[in-house]
């Protein structure tokens, strides 16, 4: 695999696995931002081969892959060739209808990946609300970029990195520049976060974690709640949830998400142990 | 046979599409939308969109969807 130096090239090599292929199939949605990002920290490498591109992601310590192939076809053929699928820790993301990835994930597994996790999507409208105007006593403001490495240790904490596409220092920066980053503190230190991103009707809540002496006081529901509560011109709420994380589906439901009916199976190979 | 304007308000009611230019940078639609959307316009319109053709800018807002639709052989 080659480093990726430009947008251009990954965009370019898309549309070039495009061309005449009605049956092109990929897990690769790309946007602009993010890949410049990913190239200007030297994350993104590529993998051409005739008929399909695969793309690798550093992150922390494996890689997260993407493919691009003119058919499942093209892809099945290409799979077993590709030697870095078997000597480097990759996962990948299979985002489909529930039901719909089973054929895919089938080549995936005979290529020595295994199914990692399920994440499935949920999503409420703003009239979905339940009780979104209750007072809290615990304040919630925007992070500011000292916290980043706070925020970082939190999610790492929090979080499952195989499985759940943590932010890296750079982007938990990034995001805290944006104002995608609520807190709670307690006595200076960080008692709780939300990672969200809001992009005109629609509003994705990417993480939403509380130190674990800090739960079921209620720093989550003020979080959640501040969250709402500011998001005026949001129409749509989503987010992806671990289907194993009963605590956290059972809460964005009292919250009103409900599950749409996409779901995330997270395959990963031998290199990836939990 | 629906408009494109019913076949949008299906995926997704909360939204009002006829106000918006921008589906995707007014967060309406976003890339698993399309997918669905690309479905259900083959189906009600009797066309196949190509994968080559699945890119955000054609489904902008609904005069781009109809442009699609016309290059993909369909009487809108
Ligand atoms: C999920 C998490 C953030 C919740 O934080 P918390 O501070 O413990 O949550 P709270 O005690 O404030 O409860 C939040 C809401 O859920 C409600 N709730 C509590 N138990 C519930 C249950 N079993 N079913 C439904 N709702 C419940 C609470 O009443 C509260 O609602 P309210 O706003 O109406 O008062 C925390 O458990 C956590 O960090 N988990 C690990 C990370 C994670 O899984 N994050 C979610 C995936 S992104």
């Amino acid at each position: 695999m080659t480093p990726v130096q430009t947008v251009s090239q990954v965009f370019d090599a898309i549309q070039q696995a495009k061309a005449g292929a009605p049956d092109f199939c990929t897990n690769f949605f790309p946007v602009q931002r993010k890949v410049q990002d990913w190239i200007s920290h030297g994350e993104l490498f590529a993998e051409l081969r005739h008929d399909a591109i695969f793309f690798y992601r550093r992150d922390r310590d494996f890689w997260h892959l993407y493919y691009c192939a003119s058919s499942k076809t093209a892809l099945h053929r290409e799979i077993p060739t590709v030697a870095e699928l078997r000597t480097e820790p990759i996962v990948l993301d299979l985002v489909g209808k529930e039901g719909d990835a089973s054929a895919a994930i089938g080549d995936w597994e005979s290529a020595g990946f295994r199914r990692y996790s399920r994440l499935f999507r949920m999503s409420r409208t703003s009239t979905d609300a339940n009780g979104d105007k209750t007072e809290s006593t615990t304040k919630i403001e925007f992070a500011v970029v000292p916290d980043a490495k706070a925020v970082l240790e939190l999610l790492e904490r929090a979080f499952d990195r195989f499985g759940e596409q943590l932010p890296v220092r750079y982007e938990i920066e990034s995001a805290i520049q944006a104002q995608q980053v609520l807190v709670a503190r307690h006595q200076g230190d960080i008692a709780g976060l939300l990672f969200f991103e809001t992009q005109g009707f629609s509003s994705t809540l990417r993480f939403w974690a509380v130190a674990t002496e800090h739960r079921a006081l209620k720093v989550g529901s003020a979080l959640m709640r501040h969250y709402f509560a500011t998001q005026n011109a949001v129409k749509r709420f989503v987010l992806w949830v671990a289907a194993d994380n009963v605590n956290a589906v059972q809460k964005y439901g009292h919250y009103g998400y409900k599950p749409d009916g996409l779901v995330d199976y997270v395959l990963a190979n031998q290199l990836v142990r939990s | 046979m629906k408009s494109i304007a019913e076949i949008l308000k299906e995926i997704r009611p909360e939204f009002d599409f006829t106000t918006s230019q921008d589906f995707i940078s007014d967060g309406m639609l976003d890339s698993f939308d399309i997918v669905t959307l690309v479905s259900s316009l083959d189906k009600n319109f009797s066309v196949s969109i190509p994968g080559t053709e699945i890119l955000p800018e054609n489904f902008q807002n609904i005069q781009t969807i109809e442009a699609l639709l016309r290059k993909s052989g369909a009487a809108t």
